[in-house]
């Protein structure tokens, strides 16, 4: 997968498994471009994203054995860099000023439709990536578990270690706060109340 | 079919589907009958179809962002190496040998002096461990010291630290610390078998009433009539020795007297001791008066601070006080060395060793006395004291090994740390906790000692007290660091900051005279803030990851049969 829903290469998977050492350089380096874009979309710095795509193929190594052949590798490797990433956040949180563990709970105001339609209109790609780094660290984490490893509500519950029933809360603000972002010094400001 | 979450717009006549279910609608996270409500609303309602699209275009250019390569793979990356994070090996090199400064000038600045003292005072032991733990008599009996409130203290305290440090226990490494303390504690309190526990007001071991073992005593009077074939402890007003003890008295009173016999050493922390009676080995005390009668005897030394200490009876090996005025009548076998503001000694006196006195006016000796060499007196001026080469050295060396307590504290306990130097900035708040917590802690500690909630309580509360102090610099030094170079929340950078800031304070501290002054201010200030943040810490909090309320939009919440993400 350089990108998700690619074939998975099954058989260097299972090589990898035994130790192949050929195999697992293939394994690495099929999948580090994917991984490497996830860390930097979920870590706030560029260095940070490259510690974290190291360590997470240093957990991947260990860890490999315990990989289910019948499910999807592509799955199962990001719900690790997932869990990997939100766990140096987490334990990095002190340090940040959006604290990670608390959710507003200021209720959320809905946006006018045409509004939001204009402003998704006019936002490239590149300006929601940089909307994106000005997030809170959860809400970051979490529309990159579901936008870009596309993970179900279940995954991302467990990795953020909140209620599945939650899930949507979370995301339906990290899009507000992003739309603040993206809105911001601008007329087209929707909803959000961050 | 189900309805799906209906809100009322401006106007009354038209309702509409909320953002929430809109977004889960788009996320197929519906099930199968919200989901057909949503559908069919949205094939009447403009506003909401036109929220839906705008929903699903965002979740697209979300995805399309995220997707895009924008940056290629950095070629540290290109292939896998095993070491990822080697460039930041030295820093533990760095770690280690600023660990091994500190625990060098702890040795040499205190370890070794104390060393000295205790062998002068005739512990003689060589072995630094043994002499750190009084030759191990100190922590006989501990485990039966133990009584039901003790334990239940104990129990206290433990899940008053697992509450206050819940959140870092998942970390290896503070697990790591926490079973190295238990260990410790466990190693150096070595369980004695047969210890017999008395408590009461009047507690009183009867004259001919033989206790095989060692004995815990407390209460508000403690006698000894009888015979004791072990250690004694005794924690109580009053203390009154008659009888005789075959091993080692130790006590924390208001008074005690010992009239009988010690075949072992007494080891005391009272207001008064009399010793009208015999001690076969040492004697160590600190307190305020202390007499030793005439026909008083102490087989080998004493050790001895306080403020009036009275030797009329007889010590067969040196004297080693520490104390305001000190009167010697009686008879000392070896060496006499004494600091304080006043030495006399008397007529009637015998000195078999060298006397050295140390102190702010001549000492008054009686011509009779007899004095085994001339008197050693050096007169301590209230000066200013020298600053060599050597002094500048050991506050680099002490510098040093703040900044590795500093890395310890920030590594293990970064948040709390970040939170503590934040509260320096509540300066009213940190100095009254400051002068409240650094006072009102040891005088706690000490109570806890002296009372039935235990030694091992108050000895855990003073240490934690002790090593606040220095905390409180690092805190205060992170803090004013924060200030001169601006703020930070990357780990390292505020690591800098912590020790630009500790490393100015320290230079400051050395200003002859206006240092001291300094250091308290800081002391009582950092103290002050790390209660603060603990204070804080301990308030009721929301639990985590869970939102107080779901979130409200116009509608109100999900109706009850919409299933989030049953699709």
């Amino acid at each position: 997968m350089s990108a998700p829903g690619k074939t998975e290469p099954t058989e260097i998977i299972a090589r990898a498994r035994t130790g192949d050492t050929q195999a697992w350089g293939d394994l690495y380096r099929e999948f580090a471009p994917a991984i490497f874009r996830f860390c930097r979309r979920a870590m706030p710095t560029r260095e940070d994203a490259e510690d974290a795509t190291m360590e997470i193929f240093m957990k991947l190594r260990d860890k490999l054995i315990q990989y289910d052949q019948t499910r999807s590798f592509t799955a199962w490797l990001y719900k690790v860099a997932a869990n990997h990433c939100w766990d140096m956040l987490r334990r990095r949180k002190a340090r940040h000023e959006k604290d990670m563990d608390d959710v507003d709970d200021v209720p959320l105001e809905c946006p006018e439709p045409n509004q939001l339609e204009k402003l998704i209109e006019e936002r490239t790609s590149e300006e929601v990536r940089k909307a994106l780094d000005s997030l809170g660290l959860r809400a970051r984490m979490a529309l990159v578990m579901r936008y870009y490893s596309d993970m179900s509500y279940d995954e991302i519950a467990d990795a953020l270690g909140v209620r599945r029933q939650f899930v949507g809360v979370v995301l339906l603000r990290a899009r507000h706060e992003l739309r603040q972002a993206l809105g911001e010094n601008s007329a087209l400001a929707v909803g959000g109340t961050r | 079919m189900t309805e799906p979450d209906m809100n009322r717009d401006k106007n009354p006549n038209e309702t509409h589907v909320d953002e929430m279910t809109l977004l889960l609608y788009v996320e197929r996270q519906l099930d199968r009958e919200a989901a057909q409500g949503v559908s069919l609303h949205t094939q009447t309602c403009t506003r909401c179809l036109t929220l839906l699209r705008a929903l699903d275009r965002e979740s697209r250019l979300l995805t399309r962002s995220m997707l895009e390569q924008d940056e290629p793979l950095p070629a540290r990356l290109a292939e896998f190496h095993e070491k990822v994070k080697r460039n930041m090996q030295w820093i533990w090199g760095v770690v280690f040998g600023l660990a091994v400064l500190g625990v060098y000038a702890l040795y040499t600045e205190y370890i070794v002096q104390w060393e000295t003292r205790f062998e002068q005072a005739g512990f003689g032991s060589t072995s630094l461990l043994s002499l750190v733990v009084f030759q191990g008599a100190f922590w006989k009996g501990w485990q039966s010291m133990f009584s039901l409130f003790e334990v239940l203290a104990v129990m206290c305290m433990a899940g008053f630290g697992l509450f206050a440090f819940r959140r870092y226990l998942r970390r290896g490494s503070a697990l790591a610390v926490l079973f190295a303390s238990f260990g410790m504690l466990l190693a150096v309190a070595t369980p004695a078998s047969a210890t017999e526990f008395r408590k009461g007001d009047n507690v009183n071991v009867k004259k001919g009433e033989v206790i095989k073992g060692d004995i815990f005593l407390t209460g508000e009077h403690v006698r000894i009539d009888g015979q004791v074939d072990g250690d004694v402890y005794a924690f109580a007003h009053q203390v009154d020795v008659s009888g005789h003890i075959n091993g080692d008295l130790i006590c924390f009173a208001q008074a005690v007297r010992v009239n009988g016999v010690v075949d072992g050493n007494v080891r005391a922390g009272a207001n008064n001791v009399t010793l009208t009676g015999t001690v076969e080995r040492n004697v160590m005390l600190w307190n305020e008066t202390f007499i030793l009668d005439a026909s008083g005897k102490i087989g080998r030394s004493l050790t001895a601070g306080g403020e009036t200490l009275t030797l009329d009876g007889k010590i067969g090996r040196d004297f080693l006080g520490f104390a305001d005025s000190t009167t010697i009548s009686g008879f000392i076998g070896g060496s006499v060395q004494e600091r304080g503001k006043s030495l006399s000694i008397v007529s009637g006196a015998e000195i078999d060793g060298k006397t050295a006195f140390k102190g702010q006016k001549e000492p008054n000796v009686a011509p009779d006395a007899k004095l085994g060499s001339p008197l050693q007196f050096t007169k301590i001026e209230q000066r200013r004291e020298e600053r060599s080469g050597g002094y500048y050295l050991w506050q680099v060396i002490w510098g040093a090994a703040y900044v590795l307590f500093g890395l310890v504290l920030f590594s293990l306990m970064p948040k709390f740390s970040a939170e503590a130097a934040a509260n320096t900035e509540n300066l009213g708040a940190s100095a009254g906790l400051g002068i409240l917590v650094g006072a009102g802690f040891p005088i706690g500690a000490l109570l806890a000692c002296i009372t039935v909630v235990g030694l091992f309580v108050g000895i855990s509360a003073f240490f934690l007290w002790y090593a606040s102090l220095y905390f409180a610099q690092i805190i205060v030094g992170a803090a004013v660091g924060q200030w001169i170079m601006g703020r930070t929340t990357e780990f390292w950078p505020e690591i800098g900051r912590m020790i630009v800031g500790l490393l100015l304070l320290r230079v400051v501290m050395m200003v002859p005279y206006v240092g001291m002054w300094i250091k308290l201010v800081v002391v009582i200030w950092g103290v002050g803030a790390i209660s603060l943040a603990l204070y804080r810490r301990l308030q009721p909090a929301m639990a985590p990851n869970i939102p107080p309320a779901p979130m409200a939009p116009l509608g109100g919440p999900l109706p009850s049969n919409t299933t989030v993400g049953g699709i």
